[in-house]
């Protein structure tokens, strides 16, 4: 039992290098005693708001902590993160009863002959080949059985988990050919990028099939029947009764066609070069190519640089800036057409993904049209006023698309959460469709996505000593198999609310919080979701100071020591681009509300409270590689405050999804040199690409760079821009906007958060 | 022994059923026969005078065009018009005219005359292929082919386009693409025109910039039309990777085929792009619609396509409807003067029977072959694109005929390949035979050898005691394929004769009388299918006996018949036997089909549909016309046939055993090997003259394909005339038949004709 220290919030600022301090996997007391160590699933996996869970429902309401679980099940796998084990018993073993899978938080009974399940109890007979190996003839070593012993597992379906051929990779590249796209260079980079990642698109067996559809004011398809000399484009253009012209060869084997698939990528910047078609007719070429996928499901990649403005279900533009900050601007931030979700419905039941590419520099619609990977399991890629001619967009665009296509997906999925007997789930955040409280469809796991539970606890759990959690996503993998990955989390349970209050974990109440208020803003109304954000920190203060602070302390506002970046956290969230006040176009704000739904944890905390680092002054490691990984050093993080800022400084800012370089007026002109190799006055302002470093210390910055460019382009699918920022520029706005700790505009100051906490903690508890 | 009305039809194209009229109206209906001309308008003509400037009009009203029968007054530089009698004043440019030095128009031999017309060349002409792709390989193969060469026989600067259909419509554009690309339609959705060109991406806009000749095309146009000449190698290569339509047929079920759509779209597609300038939309269609607009039958092969039984019962569910269809489609395009071709490849029926107002309507072509392999459609499809000396395609466009007559005389109406102008003025008679109530008739396309019957009346309100004669003018004009416009002008003039005369019954034209009638005949039967054609038949032709023939009351064996109508009556045998009213040995496809091609060709090869031609060939005489009769079947010669559909020739028992042993190949026998050859020679000498390729049959006495022979001979022995021991006569093949024989049926004639009774 851990003692209770309590910080006093006034005296210091949070201390935000620990934010990345994220916890180890915890080993859980009970299973210590047995030979091997069953670690719970690493932090990127799974983790709890609360890593000790209360007794019954009246302990949990007493701490006010929201319980919740983030969950990226199918989370990609960084360069120096082990593989998932693979494993293929004869059967895979499951719980009578529960139906939970075997998972190394089983107790044997019975001299080890049955097994109790960890969910529900029950015990159940374990098959003879996890203790006599007929084939070897030798008594099986539990230790070396993966399902036995690690909580993040992949099983190889048996047949029973099959139903018919296993779904091959299907990508359905739908792209906007409208004027703007053509004259952005978005459909050249385009052809180039997927003519280019043909090798890379996953291809067991040679069975990835995939096509195109591109539109204006029709829809053109593309026959790509193997034995054609060259692609035929055939078109439609009845956008109200949306038909598919062709029975075959519009999604083709890219094995046998490849041949006139790369002829067809070829000619397909030049296709339409001369439009002057400023149409896009969206819904009709979606609806087109959910005909097409319909029969098998795969993924429909969309790239679109218009807002949809042509056929049934086109879209107005609805945006107006006198709605900011009034109530109705909640509005703007919902789907404009029902229209949007009732198909990506369709889509999830047809085991279809849709996946949107944004390139508008006007008003595009972000809201309705992220209703369609929001439903799917997809993503939004958003590259507002892209213009391939610059390099950076071109960059950016190029690197994400072929990320996309080369990274492993999982297919025609569903994510099954078992909770233990008296937890249930209330609800679920992230890009999905619901099919009942504890079943998610997902047409494909995309391991950039994260999902967020929150849970209920029923009923008392005095007899408990944990409680588990168990997340089985029953998917195609690349390869063509049947697969279950099985994530296994337990958390033992407590009947002391210090317990509850000190195994609390600020980065995943954040991350739950943040994806709740999104659900809000997009259901309810922008301040109904701050109010949520705000009060989910005044309720855990209130339970605190109830709970563990003498009267006299009013003055001070008190939290256990491992809830201090709390206030931080949610201060930050108000601050965000997604709900803080402000002129904030609309498409700007969903684009951001959709980062925060479906991003992971570490992507997601850095989006709220970004990382900023001085790199005027190095120490003698940060920025050189850190032996035997494929790491970085990186320079020690400072508080979002300009106060933490010299005059002389240089500092980067890494907000996950830009990386900005600052320029202080006063900066040192030597580095400012070495790295621009120009002087300050002749650096330009705006997206940036660093000149290749010829010296030792543009050397370190461009490694910290690279590092956090690739690590986000793994984690998350996002090669962020480089920006430079000079303290004169225009837009030093934007970069101090990220200061979440100094006052912006209407929006307080940290020290000022803090006293209207107390305020708020005061008046109410 | 020439026939004079031959030489009238090759000067003017001409040929009346009257050649003298009677002065009444009362008169000339007891003459029962209308009278009536067969009129080849564009009838090509090596001495025909081609005039380079406009012609002189009458005054309004009037507007008759000068010709050699108006009384001209050199002096005073004034003529008659004959029709309406006023004087009009000859411009400045007649002032040399002298009675000696008279214009060519006014010239008395020059009855027919052409203008070429001042107005500016229009656009080449348009050719919009219509592709069926529902065919098997080897029928589409031989398509492509056939079509892959015809484009090398347009004129280099004829505007082609490409639409291809099977499940749905494809239009192919043809500009400089940087792949194939085309536009795709539904094929089961009804698409008004409107929409078809919004969907193609031509507005309204474009429509008026192109329709300026000389202007060179907008470029909307140029994505879907293109000279042949820029674009043959595109189009080739489009159609050689033309496929099979791709769609799935389900078993037991006929491939999905949209033709109705397809024609809808083509048709909405030339009249954005063009209109009035020629066009021609050629559907080559290897089997019925099934799908959508104009569907014929169902899908599912239990459903049989309809027959001449279901249409009588009206029990097939898709007739109405289509022919709704097609009529509304025939009427939008001929409006926008765009002709319709069918080239139908096909064993069975596609759906002639309810497309036929499309051709007929527009003046297209309609080929019936049973696939495209066959060289009936590959040498007639070829043909249609023959050229004159000049290089000139045979194909006259938005051709409208005027007929303009003296007061003497009223217009009741036409039958042929053409629809209604809507122009009613005092010519026109309240009686309407054919398409009536107009003086002005439109075709969209018209060859040289196009013919139209058109039929007159007397008029009844001109006391007409001293009129002398009466004059017809036909005024053709037309878009000539070299995009010249130009006027033909046809003035006949003939004789009124008192009550009485015998001149009216010596200047009857019993050959164009019958194809008159025949037309007629035709005309009524296509309308109602029943009957009560064979009827009105019996009945004209018992009260034309009654009015010409010599006979006393109540004796058939007093029965005469004035030479000039000898052989009428056999006429009417065989027409009433003909496939063109006897129509249940056939299917409606090809009923739609025989009188299609009945309705556009002149006299004589009207008459040899009609009655066929029989050739003997023998060791014993030359090759001798026999009788279209059984007596004619001999073992010993060979009998070539015509029936302008059919060419047969058929070898006697001796004359095939002969054969089969192979004596023409043995030294000795050239004189049998000659017989052999002389019918193909002269069955060669037919086929290369006719533009529609006939079927060719050649068979022997006693087999199976020698049925096509005895359905078209007179039964003059039946089994009903058997010899008085039961067996056969040595003679004459017996034919079994219950149809009446010839005999019989002039015995008849002459007994009805003489009752009193009747
Ligand atoms: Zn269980
Ligand atoms: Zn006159």
């Amino acid at each position: 039992q851990k003692n209770v220290t309590s910080v006093s919030l006034f005296d210091a600022p949070p201390n935000v290098q620990t934010i990345d301090n994220c916890p180890e996997p915890v080993i859980p007391a009970q299973f210590c005693m047995q030979s091997s160590e069953k670690k719970n699933p690493p932090y990127g996996y799974c983790c709890s708001t609360l890593n000790a869970v209360p007794q019954n429902n009246a302990l949990l309401q007493k701490s006010k902590i929201p319980f919740g679980i983030v969950l990226s099940p199918y989370k990609n796998i960084g360069p120096d993160e082990p593989e998932v084990p693979v494993t293929s018993p004869e059967v895979i073993v499951r719980c009578e009863i529960c139906r939970a899978y075997i998972n190394p938080f089983i107790t044997y009974v019975d001299q080890g002959t049955r097994w109790k399940c960890n969910i529900c109890h029950v015990v159940n007979d374990l098959p003879a080949f996890y203790s006599w190996d007929s084939k070897t003839r030798q008594a099986v070593d539990r230790n070396t059985i993966p399902e036995l012993n690690s909580s993040v597992v992949e099983f190889v379906a048996t047949r029973e988990y099959t139903r018919g051929p296993p779904q091959p990779v299907v990508i359905m590249f739908v792209i906007d050919v409208s004027f703007q796209s053509i004259q952005s260079g978005m459909v050249a980079t385009a052809a180039r990028t997927i003519l280019s990642s043909l090798d890379n698109i996953p291809n067991y067996d040679n069975r990835t099939k995939i096509g195109f559809v591109t539109y204006d004011s029709t829809l053109h398809f593309y026959n790509l029947n193997a034995n054609l000399t060259e692609p035929q484009m055939l078109v439609v253009s009845d956008l109200d009764d949306v038909f598919i012209p062709a029975p075959d060869d519009l999604l083709v084997n890219l094995s046998e066609s490849r041949a006139i698939i790369e002829a067809f990528l070829n000619k397909l910047g030049n296709m339409h070069k001369t439009t002057q078609n400023v149409s896009s007719a969206l819904p009709a070429a979606l609806t087109a190519a959910n005909k097409i996928l319909g029969p098998i499901g795969g993924k429909i990649a969309v790239f679109q640089s218009n807002i949809p403005n042509c056929g049934k279900n086109s879209l107005k533009k609805r945006e107006d800036p006198s709605l900011y900050n009034t109530p109705k601007e909640s509005t703007l931030l919902q789907p404009a057409d029902h229209w949007y979700k009732d198909f990506a419905l369709d889509c999830s039941k047809k085991q279809i993904c849709v996946d949107t590419f944004i390139f508008s520099g006007q008003y595009t619609d972000v809201a309705t049209i992220s209703t369609l990977p929001r439903f799917t399991g997809g993503s939004v890629y958003f590259y507002p006023g892209f213009d391939a001619s610059r390099a950076e967009d071109a960059t950016k665009f190029s690197s994400e698309l072929n990320r996309f296509l080369s990274k492993k997906i999982g297919l025609e999925a569903v994510l099954r959460i078992r909770t233990s007997r008296g937890l249930t789930i209330k609800g679920t955040y992230g890009n999905f469709f619901l099919m009942a409280t504890d079943l998610i469809q997902l047409p494909n796991v995309n391991p950039d996505n994260c999902y967020a539970l929150e849970v209920n606890i029923d009923k008392d759990l005095t007899s408990e000593k944990y409680v588990c959690f168990q997340a089985a996503v029953l998917h195609t993998s690349n390869n063509g198999e049947r697969r279950i990955r099985v994530v296994t989390n337990v958390i033992p349970v407590t009947n002391n609310l210090t317990e509850v209050f000190a195994n609390a974990d600020p980065r995943a109440i954040a991350v739950l919080t943040a994806k709740k208020a999104v659900e809000k803003t997009i259901t309810d109304k922008l301040e109904d979701a701050r109010n949520l954000i705000i009060s989910t920190c005044v309720d855990i203060m209130g339970a605190y100071k109830q709970a563990f602070t003498s009267s006299g302390q009013a003055s001070k506002l008190l939290i256990i020591d491992n809830l201090s970046l709390l206030p931080v956290l949610i201060q930050a969230l108000l601050k965000n681009i997604a709900f803080r006040r402000g002129n904030i176009p609309s498409d700007i704000r969903s684009f951001a509300l959709s980062v925060l739904l479906g991003s992971p944890i570490e992507n997601s905390l850095a989006y709220i409270y970004s990382k900023l680092y001085a790199i005027h002054i190095l120490d003698a490691n940060t920025g050189l590689p850190i032996p035997n990984t494929s790491e970085v050093y990186m320079p020690p993080r400072i508080n979002l405050s300009m106060q933490r800022m010299t005059q002389d400084g240089i500092y980067l800012l890494d907000n996950s999804q830009h990386i900005i370089i600052w320029l202080s007026r006063g900066s040192n002109p030597e580095l400012v040199n070495a790295l621009f190799q120009k002087p300050y006055e002749a650096i330009p302002s705006g997206k940036t690409t660093l000149p290749t470093p010829n010296n030792d210390y543009a050397t370190r910055i461009n490694n910290i760079i690279e590092f956090i460019r690739k690590s986000r382009l793994i984690s998350y699918n996002n090669l962020p821009y480089v920006y430079v920022v000079k303290e004169e520029d225009n837009n030093r706005g934007w970069f101090i906007s990220h200061m979440v700790e100094d006052k912006l505009d209407s929006e307080l100051s940290y020290p000022q958060f803090l006293s209207h906490l107390r305020e708020q903690v005061n008046i109410n508890y | 022994m020439s026939n004079p009305f031959e030489d009238i039809e090759d000067r003017d194209g001409i040929r009346l059923s009257w050649n003298v009229w009677p002065s009444s109206k009362a008169e000339a209906n007891k003459f029962i026969v209308p009278i009536g001309a067969l009129y080849t308008p564009l009838k090509e003509k090596p001495d025909l005078p081609t005039l380079m400037y406009d012609p002189i009009t009458c005054k309004p009203p009037c507007r008759a065009i000068l010709n050699p029968y108006c009384q001209i007054d050199v002096n005073a530089k004034m003529w008659i018009c004959p029709f309406c009698l006023q004087r009009n004043q000859f411009p400045p440019q007649y002032r040399e005219m002298t009675t000696n030095n008279l214009p060519a128009e006014l010239l008395g031999v020059y009855t027919t005359i052409e203008y070429c017309l001042s107005r500016p060349a229009s656009l080449p002409p348009v050719f919009l292929y219509v592709i069926d792709t529902c065919l098997e390989d080897e029928d589409l193969a031989a398509l492509k082919e056939s079509i892959t060469q015809s484009l090398s026989l347009l004129p280099p600067q004829a505007l082609v386009g490409l639409i291809t259909f099977g499940t749905m419509t494809q239009v192919h554009e043809l500009g400089n693409n940087e792949c194939p690309k085309s536009v795709v339609f539904r094929g089961n959705k009804e698409y008004t025109s409107t929409q078809i060109q919004s969907f193609l991406g031509l507005s309204s806009s474009n429509i008026r910039q192109q329709s300026i000749p000389g202007k060179g095309m907008a470029p909307a146009n140029s994505r879907f039309f293109m000279p042949v000449q820029q674009c043959e190698f595109t189009i080739s290569n489009i159609i050689e990777q033309l496929q099979r339509d791709p769609w799935p047929v389900k078993p037991e079920h006929r491939p999905l085929r949209c033709t109705g759509a397809a024609l809808a779209v083509a048709s909405g597609l030339l009249e954005a792009c063009f209109q009035n300038t020629g066009a021609r939309i050629m559907l080559f269609s290897g089997g019925p619609a099934t799908e959508g607009p104009g569907m014929v039958v169902g899908p599912e092969l239990r459903e049989p396509i309809r027959s001449h039984n279901d249409l009588v019962k009206e029990s097939d569910k898709h007739y109405k409807k289509a022919v709704k269809f097609y009529n509304n489609l025939a009427k939008r395009a001929a409006e926008k003067g765009q002709v319709i071709d069918i080239f139908a490849g096909c064993l069975d029926q596609i759906g002639l029977q309810e497309m036929k107002s499309l051709v007929n309507d527009t003046g297209g072509y309609m080929i019936l072959s049973d696939s495209f392999t066959t060289a009936i459609f590959k040498q007639s499809f070829i043909r249609i694109l023959s050229k004159d000396s000049q290089g000139n395609l045979n194909m006259g466009f938005n051709a409208v005929l005027d007929v303009l007559t003296s007061k003497e005389l009223k217009v009741c109406g036409l039958i042929g390949s053409a629809v209604s102008a809507n122009k009613k003025n005092a010519c026109v008679a309240e009686t309407e035979i054919g398409i009536g109530n107009t003086c002005a008739w439109k075709f969209c396309g018209i060859t040289n050898q196009t013919t139209v019957g058109v039929y007159f009346e007397i008029s009844s309100q001109v006391n007409q005691q001293n009129a002398n004669r009466g004059l017809i003018q036909f005024a053709t004009s037309y878009q000539h394929s070299s995009g010249q416009y130009r006027l033909r002008v046809t003035t006949v003039s003939r004789n009124i004769v008192s009550p009485n005369s015998n001149e009216i019954i010596s200047f009857f034209d019993q050959e164009a009388a019958a194809v008159l009638i025949a037309r007629i005949a035709i005309f009524k039967a296509d309308i109602d299918n029943g009957p009560d054609v064979m009827k009105w038949l019996d009945r004209i032709l018992i009260r034309l006996c009654q009015k010409v023939a010599s006979y006393m009351k109540d004796d058939p064996e007093s029965f005469q018949l004035p030479n000039s109508f000898s052989i009428y009556p056999q006429f009417m045998f065989h027409l009433r036997r003909s496939q063109f009213l006897q129509v249940f040995n056939n299917s409606p496809d090809e009923t739609a089909y025989y009188r299609h091609v009945i309705f556009g060709e002149d006299t004589n090869n009207s008459l040899i549909m009609i009655q066929p031609t029989l050739m003997s060939y023998s060791f014993s005489e030359p090759p001798t016309p026999v009788l279209l009769d059984s007596v004619s079947m001999k073992p010993d010669v060979i009998l070539l046939l015509d029936t302008y559909f059919h060419i047969l020739i058929w070898h006697g028992e001796t004359i095939a055993a002969w054969r089969k042993e192979g004596y023409q190949d043995q030294p000795g026998y050239e004189n049998f090997k000659n017989l052999l050859e002389a019918p193909k020679l002269d069955a060669q000498e037919i086929l290369s003259e006719r533009l529609l390729i006939p079927r060719y049959i050649d068979c022997d006495q006693g087999g199976s394909q020698a049925r096509f022979l005895l359905s078209k001979l007179n039964p003059s022995q039946t089994h009903m005339t058997q010899g008085g021991y039961g067996v056969t006569a040595a003679t004459a093949q017996t034919i079994l038949t219950d149809d009446v024989s010839l005999q019989i049926f002039m015995t008849h004639l002459k007994k009805l004709t003489v009752s009193r009774s009747s």
